[in-house]
Order: structure tokens, then C-alpha cells, then sequence
């Protein structure tokens, strides 16, 4: 988890809405609780496949839908490290800094990578292509130094290899 | 995905957990049973729920989570009142360093866990079950997915499971990032919707557990060995492992050995075997210096007790560490034990959940030692302000993160003490290693 407190919600200046099809999956989600707050983690992750982060108007949104005080969704936005409160970008990479992949290099691959890319913690390349977060034990130490791009863990990789396959990203 | 190492199991082949894996396709439901998938639960739902339960208990399965709590008794705890709601959780978090075995398990073989469950969810009479996986096994809670409708499909899940007035409604839910979900309580928070904060014990989860409910929860691993239990029987999932560790193992071996990955052995393996046949040796031919035998929570074992140590429950206690999730790092001469510390130490503090003052500030204290390093501040007295610190956490807490933090730390001092004072006062900027 990144943070205790609850911090300032960002903006995007545009209201969200689900889409139909994710409307409908939503609907889905309710029926596999017995109450609708235990469905916030699944309808969190479903936005962020929409919307890719979780802006104050997506906030306002579900808690209008589930009937949840936004100040209990901020907490548990804030709590997650997947759950993202500032904007991201279309790709997101999880570097892991952990005990083994850290004995092979992944922590000089994390700063060569923000390095190369010029950017940060999370924040978004200046073409929005990419997001730079490093991570505990990804649970692949096998593949050490390993990172997720995406939804795909990728390793062993040394600093040459991650930039690459990071340039190949759309 | 596939760079996994499968190890040779023949010698286990018809007993263990992963004597599927290498099976074309499997993971697909048809492929499965052709293999000799679902016979158990086709044979046990609907039969005595107390004479699955008691075999459970008679097999010795102890926990593969981490604690190793004997299953057959915290079944036991468990409300016999059928008509009751309740629910069973399985703990796919996997999130202490090192584990990877349950991502193993779930991505090859979706299907020996549902059996699992299915077969567990009658003997306890639960209606609905979660399996609880970390947010960053997106393509492996695919898998389950996939794997849950086709079971769905088939009518081994859902209403009425086989005609045999069994209802069992089993989902994937997710994670997204956060430790302290793999503790039991905060699993069960983190399920309810909420910040996986852990909540203190008793009630235990069994009795008062999600959404205020009798709730079970069990690892993937030990909830995917029931059915070979109910296959063999108790007497001969016995005959692995030792007399108090009973069975096979999945351990996850990462690190400075030749083939990091997921082998099955019997319980009281040595140490050395694992590393020596299993792992290919080690990297380089370099010398072994220091092992973590389980997760990320467990003390170190220096090179002679590594090479003395029998993997089981009994024996990895007393070398003064604990077998765990079985999750191996293995460390070779090349490596500092500051760095090995370090890296543990930023890990507690970023993943303690903060509401209990000994490990929020505890791990912040034992971090700020490493951060003080980097500005030249550090002294070697800090070493053993770190032993104090450490020891001063443990006990105090709602759950056993802070414990989970502070024995490590101890255990590293134990071992290596001067190299750790070396290391804390040596300028970062002049040494790199
Ligand atoms: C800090 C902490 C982290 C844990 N993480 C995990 C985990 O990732 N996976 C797991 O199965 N158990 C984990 N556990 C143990 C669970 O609380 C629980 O004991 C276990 O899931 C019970 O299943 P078992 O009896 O089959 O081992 C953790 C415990 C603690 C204190
Ligand atoms: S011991 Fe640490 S992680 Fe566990 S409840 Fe307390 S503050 Fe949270
Ligand atoms: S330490 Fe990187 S995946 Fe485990």
C-alpha cells in the first residue's frame, strides 16, 4: 500500500459514465455479493479499464451507483497500490524492487528506466505512452529482475531489454 | 509465462499436486478429467461430510500459507450447522517475497483448486466461496475464470451440483496491490470492500469472519491438495514428508541458484538436495552464504545450517527460522547482507497498513537506519539499535505483520552482525558494490 491518509482527488474536466457493456458487467459484479460494498474492488478495477485512473468524476459516479460515501472510496483508492488517483498513462509498467529481483539488478533497471523515459513515480511519459511504478515482490521470482508490462510479466530483463520492449509499446 | 522450471516429480508422479502439469492443456476442464480431474468430487459431494473432514485431519495437512496450522483442526472449529451461511475464502493473495508457487499452481492447473473447493465446500457446508487473488495475476484470475464457467457448465457448480441438492457458487475476486491482504483479516476487509486492514483475533475468521459470518479460509495449496487426500487416503499421504509434516510441498526457490522455479518434494527434504538437485547448484559455482528458507518473514539461516536443514515444519524451527510459505532465496558470497536487510526492510514499512503504533513506527525506524546510510549518518551503534527496535515490536500488535518484520531482523543480526555494522557506516557513494 503507497499511502495513509486520503489525499486531494485530481480532476479529469470531463464527467464519466460506464459504457453500456461495462454497465452490464457491472450488473454482473452485483449478483456474486451478498451486499454491494463488497463489489467496490471489482467496480474500481472495471473503471479503470474504462478510464485507466480514477478521477474525482469517476469517484462521484460510483458512489452514486453503489451508494457509497466518496470519502470511503477515496480511503480505499488510496490504500491500493493498483488503484490509481492521479492520471496514468495508456501503458503501465510495474517494475519489481523486491528482495530477489533487487539481487539482480531490478532496482538499477527501475532508475534507468525513469531515467530514459525522463519521468517519474507514475507520472505519465510526455507522449502519454508510459507509467513507471515500482513494486513489491510481483510474486514471479523465478524471472528475476522481472516487471509487468501491462497485463504481462515479462523477465528475466536487464536495462536494455526493458527499454526496448518498453519502445515497442503503442 | 512459460519460462517456469518444471522439475522432474516422477518419483511423486501419482501423488502430488503438480503430477498434471505435464499435461497438454489441462487447464482445460475435458483435458482434466480425461487425466482423472473431478473423480474425487463426483465421488465425495454428497457422501459424509465428518468422514471428509476427519480424513483432512488424519492426512496431517498442516497450512501452506505460511503458519502451518494443521487444516483438519481449524476445520474443526468450523460451525457443523449446515443451514448456517457461511463462507469459504481461498488465500491466492501470494504476496510474501519470494512465493510464487500458488501463481504456479493456479495458471497450470485451475481446475485441481475448484475440485479442491468444491470438495471442501461440502464437507463444510458453505454456500458461496471467493478465491481472493492479487491484483497483479490479472492473466492468471483469466485462467480461473475461464476455468469457473467451465466448471459452471458442466453442473459442478451452482445450483443442485450433480443432482445431489448441493448448492456452491464459487467467484474470482481481486486484489489490487496491497501485502497485508495475504493476512487472513485483511483479506477478509479488503473482500468486504474496505481498506485490508486486519482485525484483531479471536473471533478468528472460522467463527466471526466476512461480513461478520463464519468464514474458512485456506491456501490454494492446501485446499488443491484435498483431492488426492480423498483419492489415497490419509494413511498414504502419510507416508510423505515426516511424522509431524506430512505430505508433499510446493516450494518456490528464487535467487543465486542455477534453476530458480516451483519443485514438489516431500516434506523433510534437505536443504542441500533442493538446492543441489532440484535447483542445478549454484550460480556460477559460487559459494552458498546464506539462505531465507521462508519468505521474506522468516530469519536467515547461515551457509552450515542451510546445508544441515531438512525442509519441514519441525526442522526449520529449530534453527531458529520457520519453513513458511516455502519461499527460498538462495544468497551466494557475492552478496551483501546490508543490501538483503535493506530491501526487507523498506518492504515491512511500505506495507504495514498503520493502524497499530510499534509497526508503523517500528518499521519507519528500522527503514530510517538505510536512509540515514545514504547521507553518511549512520553509525554501527545503530545495529543494535535495530536489534531493540525490532525486539520491541514483536507480540504488540493487532496482526503478525510487525513480528513478520522484526524477526528477520533479528534473525540477520544473529548471523551477521559485523557485516551489518560494516555496511550501515560505509559511504554509499565510494563503495558500490
Ligand atoms: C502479514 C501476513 C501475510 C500473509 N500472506 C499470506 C499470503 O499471501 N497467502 C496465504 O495463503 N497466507 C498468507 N498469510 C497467512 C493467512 O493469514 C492465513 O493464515 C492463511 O491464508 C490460512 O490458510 P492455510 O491454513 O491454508 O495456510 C499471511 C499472514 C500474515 C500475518
Ligand atoms: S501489525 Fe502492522 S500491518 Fe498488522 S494490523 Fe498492525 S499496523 Fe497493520
Ligand atoms: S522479488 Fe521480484 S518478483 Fe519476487
Amino acid at each position: 500500500m503507497s499511502s495513509h491518509g486520503v489525499e486531494k482527488s485530481h480532476s479529469q474536466g470531463a464527467p464519466f459514465k460506464f459504457t453500456a457493456e461495462n454497465l452490464a458487467k457491472y450488473e454482473e459484479l452485483l449478483t456474486r455479493y451478498d451486499d454491494v460494498e463488497s463489489a467496490l474492488l471489482p467496480v474500481l478495477h472495471l473503471v479503470q479499464e474504462q478510464n485507466r485512473w480514477l478521477p474525482t468524476e469517476a469517484i462521484e459516479y460510483v458512489s452514486e451507483l453503489m451508494k457509497i460515501p466518496e470519502i470511503k472510496i477515496k480511503e480505499v483508492i488510496s490504500f491500493y497500490d493498483m488503484f490509481y488517483d492521479v492520471p496514468v498513462a495508456r501503458n503501465m509498467v510495474h517494475v519489481c524492487t523486491n528482495i530477489t529481483c533487487s539481487m539482480f539488478g531490478g532496482r538499477e533497471i527501475y532508475q534507468g528506466l525513469l531515467k530514459h523515459f525522463d519521468t517519474d513515480y507514475l507520472t505519465p511519459t510526455r507522449d502519454g505512452r508510459i507509467s513507471l511504478q515500482k513494486m513489491e515482490c510481483l510474486g514471479a521470482c523465478e524471472m528475476a529482475p522481472c516487471m509487468r508490462i501491462n497485463n504481462d510479466y515479462v523477465g528475466p530483463v536487464d536495462l536494455v531489454a526493458a527499454i526496448q520492449k518498453l519502445e515497442e509499446l503503442p | 509465462m512459460d519460462k517456469i522450471m518444471e522439475k522432474d516429480t516422477a518419483n511423486y508422479k501419482d501423488y502430488t499436486l503438480l503430477s498434471y502439469h505435464h499435461i497438454p492443456g489441462v487447464h482445460n476442464i475435458d483435458v482434466f478429467e480425461r487425466a482423472g480431474g473431478y473423480e474425487m468430487m463426483k465421488k465425495w459431494v454428497g457422501a459424509e461430510p465428518e468422514t471428509i473432514k476427519e480424513e483432512v485431519k488424519q492426512s496431517g495437512l498442516r497450512g501452506r500459507g505460511g503458519a502451518g496450522f494443521p487444516t483438519g483442526v481449524k476445520w474443526g472449529f468450523f460451525t457443523k450447522d449446515r443451514a448456517a451461511k457461511k463462507y469459504l475464502l481461498c488465500n491466492a493473495d501470494e504476496s510474501e517475497p519470494g512465493t510464487f508457487k500458488d501463481r504456479f499452481l493456479v495458471e497450470k492447473n485451475p481446475h485441481i483448486l475448484i475440485e479442491g473447493m468444491i470438495i471442501s465446500a461440502w464437507a463444510l457446508g458453505t454456500q458461496k466461496g471467493y478465491i481472493y487473488i492479487r491484483g497483479e495475476f490479472y492473466q492468471q484470475a483469466v485462467i480461473l475464470e475461464k476455468a469457473l464457467k467451465e466448471a459452471y457448465a458442466k453442473g459442478y457448480l451452482g445450483k443442485n451440483i450433480m443432482g445431489k441438492g448441493f448448492d456452491f457458487d464459487l467467484y474470482v475476486h481481486r486484489g489490487a496491490g496491497a501485502y497485508i491482504c495475504g493476512e487472513e483479516t485483511g483479506m477478509i476487509s479488503s473482500l468486504e470492500g474496505k481498506k485490508g486492514q486486519p482485525k484483531l483475533k479471536p473471533p478468528f475468521p472460522a467463527i466471526k469472519g466476512y461480513r461478520g459470518l463464519p468464514t474458512m479460509v485456506n491456501n490454494v495449496e492446501s485446499l488443491a491438495a484435498v483431492p488426492w487426500i480423498m483419492r489415497f487416503g490419509a494413511a498414504e499421504y502419510k507416508k510423505f514428508g515426516t511424522e509431524k509434516s506430512a505430505g508433499t510441498k510446493l516450494f518456490s526457490i528464487s535467487g543465486d541458484v542455477n534453476k530458480p522455479g516451483v519443485i514438489e518434494v516431500p516434506l523433510g527434504t534437505t536443504l542441500k538436495e533442493i538446492i543441489e538437485v532440484h535447483c542445478g547448484g549454484m550460480r556460477n559455482g559460487n559459494k552458498l552464504k546464506a539462505v531465507i528458507p521462508g519468505g521474506s518473514s522468516s530469519p536467515v539461516l547461515n551457509a552450515d545450517d542451510s546445508y544441515a536443514v531438512k525442509m519441514d515444519y519441525e526442522d526449520v524451527a529449530s534453527k531458529g527460522s520457520m519453513l513458511g510459505s516455502g519461499a527460498i532465496v538462495v544468497i551466494d558470497e557475492t552478496r551483501n547482507m546490508g543490501d538483503i536487510l535493506k530491501y526487507t526492510l523498506e518492504f515491512y514499512h511500505h506495507e504495514s497498513c498503520g493502524q497499530c503504533t510499534p509497526c508503523r513506527e517500528g518499521t519507519g525506524w528500522m527503514e530510517s537506519i538505510f536512509k540515514r546510510r545514504e547521507s553518511g549518518k549512520a553509525q554501527k551503534s545503530d545495529i543494535e539499535l535495530l536489534d531493540k527496535t525490532a525486539a520491541s515490536m514483536r507480540g504488540q500488535t493487532i496482526c503478525a505483520l510487525a513480528d513478520a518484520a522484526a524477526m528477520p531482523t533479528q534473525g540477520m543480526i544473529k548471523f551477521f552482525r559485523p557485516e551489518l555494522e560494516t555496511y550501515v557506516t560505509t559511504n554509499v557513494n565510494s563503495n558500490k558494490r
